[in-house]
């Protein structure tokens, strides 16, 4: 018993960290999260799950005791497949995400291997009509302290529970697609607090065949990166599906699973102070039986998919932490269509504020919010979508930069009489300056879905931000940027207002450094790492706007936090860790 | 004068470092720009135009498009401090607070006003910039005589003897000073060899003194260059330059060192840092300066970094996040993490191009549960082209032009993420008028059917303060989060009934001068049958409240700066008596007491007579209290007028 006190005082992983998280912060690796998930097989798929405790690892250095769901077994298939060193523990928060396709048949074992005094559990499913019944066979330590069905399985408030050792087994027909939660149904003020929630994604059945047939190309990337310009890395697909719904109007080209929650370590530490106490009683003995005061709650932790920053940043299955698989760090191309899937399942409301663009919200709980025809969306567009205890939604986000009244990638008009996109057009020889806009309908050079620059705003092209020039980029725009003297930058500054390798490249250091040039003004980024030279992308915080949660146990940064990079299409997008 | 306009420092650290343009503080307000010139220089920029149709583009001579054709809006500059100050809670209590303050628009900010000013405002330099009339410590609170809480224990604001609304610290600014190595004539012709290559263009104007002799410009007058890169017998052709002169028979001097070449002096951004110290240290304001301009503006906003006076030991930079902006920049959205941060003794000017209207905020992003919860944050909204329409003009028309530009045009069928649908309903009939006011009509958003008609608008933010944490904030670190508990529940930083109190409310600083802290009453005039845009944005660091309506019906109009309708074109606007709202949202509200009736059949009253008070309060029944006293906290009054008088903040209810 000393040996789980001592876990929680001295984990893992060393305290230091809490001194040093920004140097931490410094050393991320250009990482990536897609939705990762697990199968159960086709048409009828079956979920073999466990709900057990473990420890979290949090970036204070602290191992925080919890209860979670896992595998009990290996699932059928990990989804997305490309992704590198997938597992399911047998105790993981979040839970699995559940993925099925709609109109299945799904079918959810949970065999309740929590401390004998942490007592039932189960699973509710809202938004399900759920059929539930004790599994057919029964663990042995089950059989031994409970004799009936009835007292294996009991009808709990809410829903039929697991007793301890026992497996129920919960079935449903995966009516609606989208994105839903999972949680448990048993004193869920200490048992979700805990740990124990996960989510279902039920992929459309019908996906349009617009989504189909046009995006997987939708927004060129894979062309680009097969015209040969990045030869053998090819940009994969990581999509769950083409749509996120049986509707054209739900078409996406990335998407993220955020699950937002909070934890007491208060009641923690009162968890695993009692479970030690209590070791070795007899399941459903008086007494075998936990007394947790939930409340007065005073969070310390604010967790994104289990994780606070940095740690949430860091690949999705990372080795360092074995019971929180999940990550956050989206990242898109201008134009891709990001389908953000959101839960709340905490007990506190959180705005979840996405830097850089607004978010159509698609649907909540997996319903379609649509016009009286249905016809075209209507689900309201905001910059704080709140996460709701409860309540899952989908949204979709893009970014392009229109309208900023500069050129975003930094391009500049050919010299006069010189040939557009050959190196004699400009004086360092870069072709990458002087790529044509063509706007289509919208405004956008969408028509060669093979071009670098695909999904650049027109309106700016070849506009100058900078009064003076800034490299080899051209001058005369409105503002002066400024004295690299005086400023501060941080670990995801790309250095120039522009975007992309080739553009910082054109507003650095080559040209300055053979130039006279007295307005080479290069706010040199203060890191390699966060966001490379091979990338330089444009860096938005997605992040609580409680501000007060994105901290770690009073400590700032931290809590729910997280860096999002739109990125040139030079770099490529690999979520496959 | 085109090198003028490119200047961004004094001339000798230019011309000593030619790699990079040292600078600390400076302000930014161009009269003109690629999106707004003025060919003529006949000051067009300082005022907003009638919006009668898209905005025509064509391809420039440097390659990119230049408008061409009516071209809409104008250009704001604004300046704010970043610093710390300290308010008055409604309990009494003085509060420390890391804060924006005023730089530019004091008198208007004081007023409860935007601070935001076209470019000829911006740049008029205070008392026409005589040396013997500074700017006071304090200012404007200085000089409209403002004093600590009088006998009837209520703060007396004084005179609104400070008018002046241009940027603290500007003042003329020479360019270029070079030394003369020679300077000798030939004919009218005069050529001047400098010490340092010539920074004068032809055509620029030059002053030349320290000759002592008949070569030193007239007084008041200035030569005009005629060449530059002249060869010479002692230097580089650079370094050598020439001008006409009437006077002639000069002759050649080898100068030992003290005459030079100057340009003339312009107002160039370029400030007095003594100015910007006397006025900007401590003169925190909650709300910070409130922002507000016109879709299609160009925005030049300044923070300059003052320092906390009162936490010397902190470092802070700051930063100003624009909330919401839609498709932002990186490099303009003030994230530390991802940009540059503004250190102590610096300036730096953010620029946007006006996005889609809306009600927005903003705020520094440094450190954010610390800086938020200590103040820094502040309003901002931009109001739409609708507003513009000439009189007369179909507002449907009018947001049909905007499918003209590709920039203000809504497509929902190609952009999922724009709000401006053409209504479904087709062209109702609703043209451009005058509101209640007798002024043009204004809206909350480019609706294109008046459904978000107001005439009376009021930015409502709301906040919270933990007093705990303040202290903590001007003593020592380390805060605490997890703990934080708002004690004190603001709108428009101040709580009631302090947020009742006409004129701005001032807060002794520990320079023992009056400051003007909360500028910002929350007192919702409403003519009679009128409609009030409540502009509400809730940047708490620590929890959802919820603002209730007492009587007068919420017609919510819009969510997060985008209009409440569906990619149809049909309305989702709704009624309702309560909003609420999280840390970074923010919505727009119209309280509607158009109703004449009385609302039930046979009664003889009506519903919102002129004369009646209704109150805006929240239901988060802990929050009516002002830290220990259990009474005040986040509510404010409603008032219905015969008539109010002037369009503005704070207006006069009769």
């Amino acid at each position: 018993m000393s040996q789980m006190n001592t876990k929680y005082a001295i984990s893992n992983r060393p305290v230091l960290k809490l001194l040093v998280t920004l140097v931490v912060l410094l050393a991320i690796p250009a990482t990536f999260a897609a939705t990762p998930g697990i199968t159960g097989g086709s048409k009828t798929p079956v979920f073999n799950l466990t709900a057990q405790d473990a420890y979290l690892n949090q970036p204070d250095g602290q191992g925080v005791y919890s209860w979670g769901y896992g595998c009990n077994g290996s699932p059928s298939a990990f989804l997305p497949a490309a992704i590198a060193n997938a597992t399911c523990p047998t105790m993981q928060v979040p839970g699995p995400t559940l993925i099925v396709t709609e109109g299945d048949m799904v079918t959810v074992n949970l065999t309740n291997n929590l401390p004998a005094a942490a007592g039932n559990t189960s699973i509710l499913f809202p938004g399900f009509q759920v059929m539930a019944a004790a599994a057919s066979v029964q663990p042995a330590n089950c059989t031994a302290n409970f004799a009936t069905a009835a007292s294996q399985t009991p009808q709990g408030l809410l829903v039929v529970e697991a007793a301890p050792g026992c497996t129920v087994s919960y079935t449903f027909t995966a009516s609606t697609p989208g994105t839903h939660a999972y949680y448990s149904g048993t004193q869920g003020d200490l048992q979700i607090e805990m740990g124990l929630y996960g989510a279902l994604i039920i992929l459309p059945a019908n996906p349009p065949a617009a989504c189909d047939s046009t995006n997987t190309n939708l927004y060129g990337q894979q062309d680009w990166a097969t015209a040969n310009h990045i030869p053998g890395a090819p940009e994969k697909d990581f999509r769950l599906a083409h749509a996120a719904y049986d509707h054209a109007k739900t078409c996406y080209d990335r998407e993220y699973l955020f699950q937002w929650a909070e934890m007491d370590p208060n009641i923690h530490k009162a968890a695993v102070a009692q479970v030690t106490a209590k070791s070795g009683c007899t399941p459903g003995a008086p007494g075998c039986s936990l007394n947790i005061a939930t409340e007065p709650y005073h969070p310390a932790y604010f967790v994104i998919n289990g994780r606070s920053m940095p740690d949430l940043m860091d690949p999705n299955y990372a080795a360092e932490y074995p019971h929180q698989p999940y990550n956050g760090n989206p990242h898109m191309h201008p134009g891709e269509r990001t389908l953000i899937r959101t839960i709340g399942q905490g007990r506190w409301q959180h705005p979840f504020h996405e830097h850089a663009n607004h978010v159509r919200i698609l649907a909540r709980d997996g319903n379609l919010i649509l016009t009286p025809d249905a016809q075209a969306l209507a689900g309201i567009l905001m910059f704080d979508t709140d996460t709701t205890p409860g309540d899952a939604f989908d949204g979709i986000f893009y970014f392009t930069a229109r309208g900023l009244n500069w050129d975003a990638y930094g391009h500049h008009a050919p010299a006069p009489g010189t040939t557009p996109g050959t190196g004699a057009s400009d004086p360092y020889g870069d072709t990458l300056a002087t790529l044509p806009c063509i706007p289509d309908a919208n405004g956008y050079n969408t028509g060669n879905p093979a071009a670098l620059n695909y999904y650049e705003w027109c309106q700016d092209h070849n506009k100058p931000v900078q009064k003076a020039p800034f490299g080899d980029v051209e001058a005369g725009g409105p503002a002066t940027l400024p004295d690299p003297n005086i400023f501060t930058n941080g670990a995801w500054y790309g250095g120039t207002p522009y975007f992309g390798p080739d553009a910082t490249l054109r507003a650095g250091n080559p040209n300055c450094a053979s130039t006279t040039n007295a307005n080479c003004t290069l706010l040199q980024p203060s890191n390699i790492q966060a966001n490379p030279a091979n990338e330089r992308g444009w860096a938005f915080m997605w992040h609580s706007h409680n501000e007060r949660e994105i901290t770690t146990n009073n400590v700032f940064p931290g809590g729910m936090l997280m860096m999002m990079l739109v990125d040139s299409r030079e770099f490529v997008i690999d979520e496959s860790n | 004068m085109k090198k003028l306009s490119q200047v961004c420092c004094s001339v000798f650290l230019c011309i000593a470092t030619t790699v990079v343009c040292a600078q600390s503080f400076r302000v930014q307000c161009p009269s003109n720009t690629i999106t707004h010139p003025d060919p003529n220089n006949a000051g067009v920029n300082n005022s907003e135009p009638t919006y009668s149709g898209p905005t025509n583009f064509s391809a420039g001579s440097n390659g990119y498009l230049v408008p061409s054709g009516n071209v809409n809006g104008a250009i704001k500059c604004q300046q704010v401090s970043g610093g710390d100050g300290y308010a008055t809670m409604a309990d009494g209590t003085q509060t420390f607070m890391f804060s924006f303050g005023p730089l530019s628009g004091l008198a208007d900010i004081a007023a409860g006003l935007p601070g935001t000013q076209f470019p000829n405002i911006f740049n008029t330099l205070y008392a026409s910039y005589n040396p013997h009339t500074p700017l006071q410590p304090g200012d404007p609170a200085t000089t409209d005589g403002a004093t600590d809480y009088g006998s009837g224990g209520t703060y007396q604001v004084g005179s609104s003897a400070f008018t002046w609304n241009g940027a603290v610290g500007e003042v003329p600014d020479v360019p270029y000073v070079a030394t003369i190595y020679d300077i000798s004539e030939s004919g009218n012709t005069v050529t001047v060899v400098l010490n340092t290559q010539v920074p004068f263009s032809v055509g620029d104007q030059v002053i030349i003194s320290g000759t002592g002799t008949a070569y030193d410009s007239p007084a008041g007058q200035a030569f005009t260059v005629t060449a530059v890169g002249v060869n010479n017998t002692f230097f580089a052709s650079n370094f050598a330059f020439q001008y006409y002169n009437s006077k002639t028979g000069l002759a050649e001097i080898n100068e030992p060192g003290n005459a030079t070449a100057a340009s003339l002096p312009v107002v160039d951004g370029h400030v007095d840092p003594r100015q910007i110290m006397d006025v900007g240290v401590m003169n925190g304001n909650i709300p910070a300066p409130l922002v507000a301009f016109d879709e299609d503006d160009e925005l030049f906003l300044t923070l300059t970094n003052v320092g906390m006076l009162m936490r010397p030991d902190l470092f802070e930079q700051h930063t100003i996040h624009f909330h919401g902006y839609p498709n932002a920049s990186s490099f303009y959205d003030g994230v530390p993490d991802a940009s540059v941060a503004i250190n102590i003794g610096g300036s730096f000017t953010y620029y946007y191009l006006a996005p889609d209207a809306g009600t927005y905020f903003w705020h520094c992003h440094i450190t954010p549960p610390e800086h938020l919860q200590m103040g820094m944050v502040g309003q901002l909204y931009v109001r739409p082209r609708q507003n513009r329409l000439p009189s007369g003009t179909s507002l449907y028309t009018g947001l049909s032009w905007q499918q003209g530009d590709l920039r203000t045009a809504c497509n929902p069928n190609t952009d999922i993420l724009c709000s401006t649908t053409l209504p479904a309903a087709g062209d109702n009939g609703a043209v451009q008028g005058k509101d209640k006011l007798n002024s043009p009509q204004k809206y909350v958003y480019n609706d294109g059917d008046g459904s978000t008609a107001y005439d009376v608008e009021y930015p409502l933010q709301i906040h919270g303060f933990d007093p705990n944490f303040h202290f903590v904030g001007m003593t020592f670190n380390p805060e605490a989060f997890v703990d934080m508990k708002d004690k004190y529940f603001l709108l428009n930083g101040r709580s009631y009934p302090d947020t009742v109190t006409p004129g701005p409310q001032a807060t002794q600083s520990s320079d023992g001068r009056m400051h003007y802290s909360q500028p910002m009453p929350s007192i919702i005039n409403i003519p009679y049958q009128g409609k009030a845009a409540l502009r509400i944005a809730d940047l708490s660091v620590s929890e959802y409240t919820t603002l209730a309506s007492l009587g007068i019906p919420m017609k919510v109009v819009g969510w997060n700066a985008k209009l409440l309708r569906d990619q149809e074109g049909n309305n989702t606007e709704y009624y309702t008596n309560s909003i609420t709202l999280g840390g970074g949202e923010s919505l727009d509200v119209i309280l509607d007491a158009s109703d004449a009736s009385c609302g039930f059949a046979g009664c003889a009253a009506q519903l919102y007579p002129a004369g009646s008070v209704f109150y805006l309060y929240t239901p988060n029944l802990d929050h009516l209290s002002n830290d220990a006293e259990n009474f005040g906290g986040l509510m404010t009054e409603v008032h219905i007028c015969n008539s109010v008088t002037s369009s503005t903040y704070g207006n006069q209810c009769n």
